[in-house]
Parts: C-alpha cells; structure tokens; sequence
C-alpha cells in the first residue's frame, strides 16, 4: 500500500475519533451542568452554543496555523493540551459552578458562562484538527473537494457514533467522571500519534 | 413470502389499534375537555377540565401524565391520593414554621398546607413559570404573605439559598420521569443541609420501575431513617435524621399536631400506615452515575417495595 493511503486511512481513524470524543464530551457537559442549572432547554441551548462557537474557533486557528507551519507535531502538542485539560475537570468542577452559581446566576449569563469554562478550551484545540487534516491529505488540488468531503464526512459519522453511544451505551453503565477522562486519554492519545507520526505525516506536499 | 406476511400483520395490528383509540376517543372526551394547551419552555402542558373537576397533565410520548388535579366542589380537598400522604410530613418536625416544595403542580398541597397550618410559611418552588400561571388560572392558587412561589430549578434554588426548612416536599415530576438531578446522593445531601434539626424532606415516588429501589435507597443513604406510605399508586417517601421513631412516639407527635389544627386529613390515619424502609435493595444515585433512563425502563411490581419495609415497632 502506497504510504499517501496509510497516511490518509491514519488521519480520517484520527478524525472520526476525535469527531466522537468531541461530541462524547458535549453529552458528558450536560451531566455537569443539570445539578447546578437544571435541565432544562437553556442548558442545553448554551452548551450547543458554546460547543459551535468552540468549532468556530477551532477552524479559524487551525487554518491559520496549518499554512504558516504545516507542523503535525504542533497540532499534536494542541490535542495532547486539549486533553490534559479535559483529563482535569472532575477535580474543579463543582467547586467552580457551585460558585458561578451563587455568584453569577443560573440564567443565560450563568450557564453559558459555565459551558464554556467546561468546554471552549479543550474543544476549540480539538477542532484545530479539521483544517490540518485537510490541508496534510491535500496533496493535490485536483482532489481538493473530496478531501474535504472525506475528512468531514468521517469526522461527522464520529461525531454521531459520539453523540449515540455516550448517551445510549456509556452514560448508562459508567460514571460521569471515569468517562470524561476515558475521552480525555483518548485525545492525549491522538496527540501523541500526530507528533510520533510527524514526519510520516508531512509526506511530499502539494 | 415472508416478506409480504409481516407488513400484512404490521397493517392489521395498525387497523385493530386505530378501531380501539375510535372507541376510547368520543368517551375520553366527552369527560374531559381540553381547556387550554400551552407548550411552555420545559413541557407540554394540557389543562383538562369537565363540570366537576380540573387537571393539568404533561404530554409526553402521546400520552398524558396527570400532575395535579381539583375537585370543582371541593378545592380545599386533596383528590388525588398521595397528595394527602405528601402532608404526613408535618407530623415529624418539633415545629413547622417553614416549608418548601419543590414541584408546584397545581399547588393544591401547598394551598392546603398553607389553609390547615395559619402560623406556618410556604415557598413553592417551580422551575416552569407556565406552570405557575396555569396554577393560578385553574386551581385556585393564589400567593400570600405566608405562600409565595418562586421559578427556579429546585436543585439551584437550594443551593443559591441557604435558608433552613422543617420540611421540604419534593414532587418534581415532568411527564413520567424525575429529573436525575434531583435523585442524587449529592441532592439529598444538599437537602439534608437544608433542614432544621428534626427536619423532614418529603417525596413522592412512582413504585412501578427498577427506579424506585435506587431513589429510595439513595434517600436511605443520606438521611438515617426512611419511612415509606403507600399513596395508591406512587409511594410517599419521608427522610429524617437521627435514628427511627417509635410509631408510639410519631402518632403522639401526629395526635399533638392534629389536636392543634384540626388537619382535614388526619395526621394519626396517616401516620398508621406507615411502613419503615430497613431492607433497601437499589444501587444508590449519584451526581457521577445515575442511568435514570436506563432503571426507568425497567418495570416491576407495584407492590414489590413492600418487601424492602417492615412495620413500624
């Protein structure tokens, strides 16, 4: 097998994970935030919120990053960031909304505050694998449009098999806290595989 | 040839079903008519009403589930069973000055409570404004100096206030389910720290599901002594601190309170039929782990609870 088709089969395996540990930690966020917010549909109307503005952020920076440097290894470093993050939260969590609550409220301001202490962070850095996983696969501009199409597609099915299975299959017979930091190992993990694959992933470019 | 079978079954089962919701339609509506429909930020909610009586039910799933309901010709009265056992709660506390319910409904408990109790304060807590209008529109609920309502989420009104309770009720049903926020062991927790000493906290829960043993085990987690009532239907669940009350020592307490105010459902026949929680079998609830959905599917025996009690001595 050609050594573009291992690096293509590794990136889009990256991106459908990272696609399901994205949306994994957005279902996991509502655990977190009806006992201190209710659950009602403002809860849910921040998080959402919170988690596309994450997105935004995240390919905005992504794409800049990737054409000053192009560095696998960067985008690597930023995963394994994002996850020690995630990896931290059931330490500070209830100490930070129980005082959100009190000292800013459980309305918009409040919960939305509280998603994004959760989330922005770590999921912005997550999403910065978007645009580099494009532009590494973007070997030639004749194939531009299905790259594109491969690498959201499939970080798209990762994001429904997250949304799915978090919420039918994992919250149901683990806790919480134990998932979070099962997702959390799992970005550090594709972290470390960006930045050992570094090389091997910067291939001969376009 | 198998194919063509199992649609022409799947038509027929669809017909029969459709002949017997024909039958049962005109009859349902002919004793109830709809009043007002309003679809509010949290539920559905529908008003249904006839000449004697009213009851506001949420819609989930196709299906109506009744969350408060009034007898035109006796507003005072509590028509629905355990509603009547949801005040029991008044005959353990050494005083009820104060008491909070989480889960208005139609507040027909809290205006009975607020009617038969004239020294004692009530705040309602209701997390659907809607449902507080409607309350009002309907049942007769109406806000004094001594029963006022708050919107809010039962949880974060707790925790943002620090005031003392000697009781606190909780009905906080939406449709079918209790949201599992307020099943937890870090909610009784919260609620325990809410209570004055000899306080009670007060909750009605549905028997009817795998659901039951894990709430009620968890109440049992947190407060020492649970006692549970048997409402007809859902399961009255009484959690105090401190070790368990002769059922000597709660009639005289629930004959003290009765003598005083005369309470339309008496206090001591409430009180006899107390069952005490000792044999708790549900894994217990926290903030980190609790598959509500999950337990809720499960259904068992309305009656099953009552292995996991034993009478009072």
């Amino acid at each position: 097998m050609q050594s573009s088709h291992l690096r293509g089969i590794l990136l889009l395996s990256l991106a459908l994970i990272l696609g399901f540990a994205l949306m994994g930690f957005e279902m996991l966020g509502s655990r977190y935030l009806y006992p201190y917010f209710g659950g009602g549909i403002n809860t849910w109307a921040s998080l959402i919120a919170t988690v596309l503005v994450a997105l935004m952020l995240g390919y905005l920076i992504g794409g800049a990053l990737v054409d000053r440097t192009m560095s696998p290894r960067l985008c690597g470093a930023l995963l394994v960031v994002a996850g020690i993050y995630l990896f931290t939260i059931p330490l500070w969590v209830d100490p930070l909304f129980a005082w959100m609550l009190t000292s800013v409220g459980d309305g918009m301001a409040g919960i939305t505050f509280a998603a994004t202490m959760l989330l922005m962070l770590p999921l912005t850095l997550i999403s910065v694998f978007t645009p580099f996983a494009v532009r590494l696969l973007l070997v030639s501009v004749a194939f531009g449009g299905r790259i594109v199409s491969y690498v959201y597609g499939v970080s798209t099915i990762g994001n429904v098999l997250g949304t799915l299975v978090t919420t039918f299959l994992l919250v149901p017979s683990f806790g919480s806290r134990a998932l979070t930091m099962f997702f959390a190992g799992v970005t550090i993990a594709c972290g470390i595989v960006m930045m050992l694959c570094d090389r091997f992933l910067r291939g001969t470019q376009a | 040839m198998r194919k063509w079978c199992l649609p022409r079954r799947m038509a027929f089962a669809g017909l029969a079903s459709l002949a017997i919701v024909a039958v049962l339609a005109p009859v349902a509506a002919a004793a109830n008519e709809l009043l007002e429909k309003r679809e509010s930020l949290y539920n559905n909610i529908f008003i249904f009403g006839d000449k004697d009586a009213v009851s506001m039910t949420f819609g989930q799933n196709k299906r109506y589930y009744t969350e408060s309901a009034m007898q035109l010709s006796d507003p005072g009265g509590l028509s629905v069973e355990y509603t009547r056992y949801m005040t029991v709660g008044v005959a353990y506390p050494p005083k009820i000055e104060r008491i909070a319910e989480i889960g208005l409904g139609g507040g027909r408990t809290v205006s009975y409570l607020s009617a038969s109790l004239p020294d004692t304060g009530i705040l309602a807590i209701e997390l659907d404004k809607d449902v507080v209008d409607l309350a009002k529109k309907y049942f007769k609920f109406q806000e004094s100096a001594r029963l006022r309502a708050v919107v809010s989420d039962g949880r974060a009104f707790l925790l943002k206030d620090s005031a003392k309770w000697d009781v606190i009720l909780i009905d906080a049903y939406r449709g079918p389910f209790v949201p599992f926020h307020l099943l937890t062991r870090e909610f009784y927790t919260l609620v325990k720290s809410r209570l004055n000493p000899g306080g009670v906290v007060v909750q009605n829960i549905e028997p009817s599901t795998m659901l039951f043993d894990s709430a009620s085990a968890t109440l049992k987690s947190v407060f020492p002594s649970v006692d549970l009532y048997d409402g007809g239907g859902n399961v009255v669940a009484v959690g105090y601190d401190g070790p368990q009350l002769s059922q000597a020592e709660l009639l005289a307490r629930a004959a003290k309170v009765q003598a005083r105010y005369k309470l339309r459902y008496d206090l001591t026949k409430l009180a006899a039929e107390r069952r005490v929680l000792n044999r708790p079998t549900g894994k217990i609830l926290t903030d980190d782990f609790a598959p509500v959905e999950t337990m809720r599917a499960i259904e068992q025996k309305n009656e099953k609870w009552k292995e996991q009690t034993e009478a009072p001595r």
